[in-house]
């Protein structure tokens, strides 16, 4: 960031370096169901911010866009962080409706991508090879986790940095390529939300139908015959369509699945 | 030194689930986390055993997507405690922490679901803070998510190091079976909240086909999320090279990014 604007707006690597570490310790440990990571976004973002608006009206309104939904994969959300502190830098607070579109296009594509990368891949790799070593009592494997885990802190910090001084220029740059990127990522992190529906949403209904001396169990010999997981599919496009229905805030929704999981067991209908 | 160890464990427990959901450096995974354990309680061999059965049971579970799974790090930590404070023989202390360790891990995603849903409130009160100019305020408010979350797994460890394990069995056993068990399918199905706020923000109308043939593979072929992610990301980079030379690289108008790239040129 080279011209005369930023200039006066006095961020230094030590500013953009120490909302790196903010952001990537408070990542997910203000997890909630509502926004998901966007208050770890602010506690990441609002010191560099500060610099940046001076006007605490403008603070305010850049903050209140931060508090927005956001969640993706926390080693990849340094590089959309550390773009979104450049746009900022260049064109305050009017680059507010940039920021949040720039943040919302690329989170859920990089979540797709990341989330396998980093949660499934990752740590089935190296917990095959330590927990094999562990069986034998032998910590290298967990040693070597360790370092490759020390390594990639690093990384990430500097993830943030490359998306602060390159990300705004790449993604000018690249101009529609971008698009046919986003698209791809877009592709394959669908295909991934897809599988995600039934491998992490579970519902077993507990229920059985009798008639004279035929009993029949609901979920195995009704619901997966018709369709596996079923239910939980069902369930998305009904959440979905809620949320897009803006009729009901999300923290309703979350009470009425929790009370809704809690009558069912009360009454035997799911089990775990 | 059995108090210093007792202080210790508890606080590796408080800080495992912060590093897991921060800078991932120590994590939870039972690998890493046996090893400090057993660092810290002199006995790194039997640690690492313990550990290694912990990690292979937990292979494949990935917390994505904002789901809770049974805590497999506080398992192994509670675990190792237990069985080194009982017993010096190997497959004696396996056994003892594999009976104490799993309705711990349990109990954990029970305390996950809580504190994701205590962190709403965090949110909302931080923003609050923010829109009355108290910005020091709000950035004090910030710092009870990762108490939340700490406490998430330290309490737990807490009540084992004091009691045992009986604790956290009677515990299981007070609370009614039907409640801890709809808390768990609650945990089960609350994933869906980010599933689905995800997906509005995903082109999932021009895309349908792709969320279709993922939850088919996964649904009907049982295919793991890893394979998947391979055939999706075969499919974007088809779908990549067929359009990347059909684009010219610098026309930026009238593209969906429009916001992004026309702020760029009224300069």
């Amino acid at each position: 960031m080279s011209n005369a604007e930023s200039a006066t707006n006095q961020v230094t690597k030590r500013d953009i370096r120490s909302a790196a570490i903010r952001y990537m310790f408070m990542a997910c440990n203000t997890f909630n169901y509502e926004n998901q990571q966007a208050p770890a976004v602010v506690f990441g973002l609002n010191k560099v911010l500060r610099k940046i608006h001076k006007k605490d009206e403008d603070y305010k309104a850049s903050l209140n866009n931060h508090f927005n939904y956001f969640n993706t994969t926390t080693w990849m959300a340094n590089l959309l962080l550390g773009a979104s502190v450049a746009m900022e830098q260049k064109d305050g607070i009017q680059s507010k409706e940039a920021v949040q579109a720039f943040k919302t296009g690329m989170m859920g594509p990089l979540a797709g991508v990341g989330d396998t990368l980093i949660w499934v891949l990752y740590p089935t790799i190296m917990g095959s090879i330590a927990g094999y070593m562990g069986l034998q009592g032998n910590p290298t494997g967990a040693i070597i986790w360790l370092l490759l885990n020390i390594v990639f802190f690093f990384f990430r910090i500097k993830l943030f940095d490359v998306g602060h001084t390159s990300g705004l220029k790449l993604i000018t740059a690249l101009g529609d390529r971008l698009n046919v990127f986003t698209e791809a990522a877009s592709i394959m992190g669908l295909t991934v939300v897809g599988a995600l529906i039934p491998a992490v949403v579970k519902m077993n209904v507990q229920l059985k139908y009798q008639a004279g001396e035929v009993t029949l169990p609901i979920q195995t010999e009704i619901l997966d015959k018709i369709m596996p997981a079923l239910l939980p599919a069902v369930l998305t496009i009904v959440v979905y369509k809620l949320i897009g229905s803006k009729k009901i805030g999300l923290t309703s929704i979350i009470f009425l699945i929790i009370a809704l999981a809690l009558a069912c067991s009360y009454f035997g209908i799911l089990g775990v | 030194m059995e108090i210093i160890q007792a202080i210790l464990i508890v606080a590796l427990a408080f800080w495992m689930v912060l590093d897991q959901q921060g800078f991932v450096i120590t994590t939870w995974f039972p690998s890493i986390i046996g090893m400090i354990a057993g660092l810290i309680m002199g006995d790194v061999p039997t640690a690492m055993v313990i550990a290694g059965t912990f990690q292979l049971m937990a292979l494949g579970v990935a917390n994505i997507g904002g789901s809770s799974v049974p805590n497999y790090g506080l398992a192994t930590l509670v675990g190792i405690y237990v069985a080194l404070r009982t017993t010096s023989d190997i497959e004696h202390a396996k056994a003892i922490a594999l009976a104490v360790g799993v309705p711990v891990g349990m109990l954990g995603i029970q305390l996950d679901v809580l504190g994701k849903i205590l962190n709403s409130y965090v949110s909302h009160a931080a923003q609050k803070a923010l829109n009355e100019g108290k910005f020091g305020k709000m950035n004090r408010i910030f710092w009870i998510g990762p108490l939340i979350f700490g406490l998430t797994t330290a309490v737990p460890t807490l009540l084992c190091v004091i009691f045992g394990d009986k604790i956290v069995r009677l515990l299981l056993d007070v609370v009614p079976k039907w409640f801890t068990d709809g808390l768990s399918i609650a945990g089960s199905m609350l994933p869906v909240v980010g599933i689905a706020l995800l997906l509005q923000y995903m082109p999932v109308k021009k895309y349908l086909t792709m969320l279709l043939i993922g939850f088919v593979i996964s649904a009907y072929l049982g295919l793991p999320i890893l394979g998947i992610a391979i055939l999706g990301f075969a499919f974007a980079y088809y779908y990549f090279t067929q359009k990347i030379n059909s684009t010219p690289a610098a026309a930026a108008a009238g593209s969906g990014n429009t916001s992004v790239e026309g702020d760029e040129f009224d300069e």
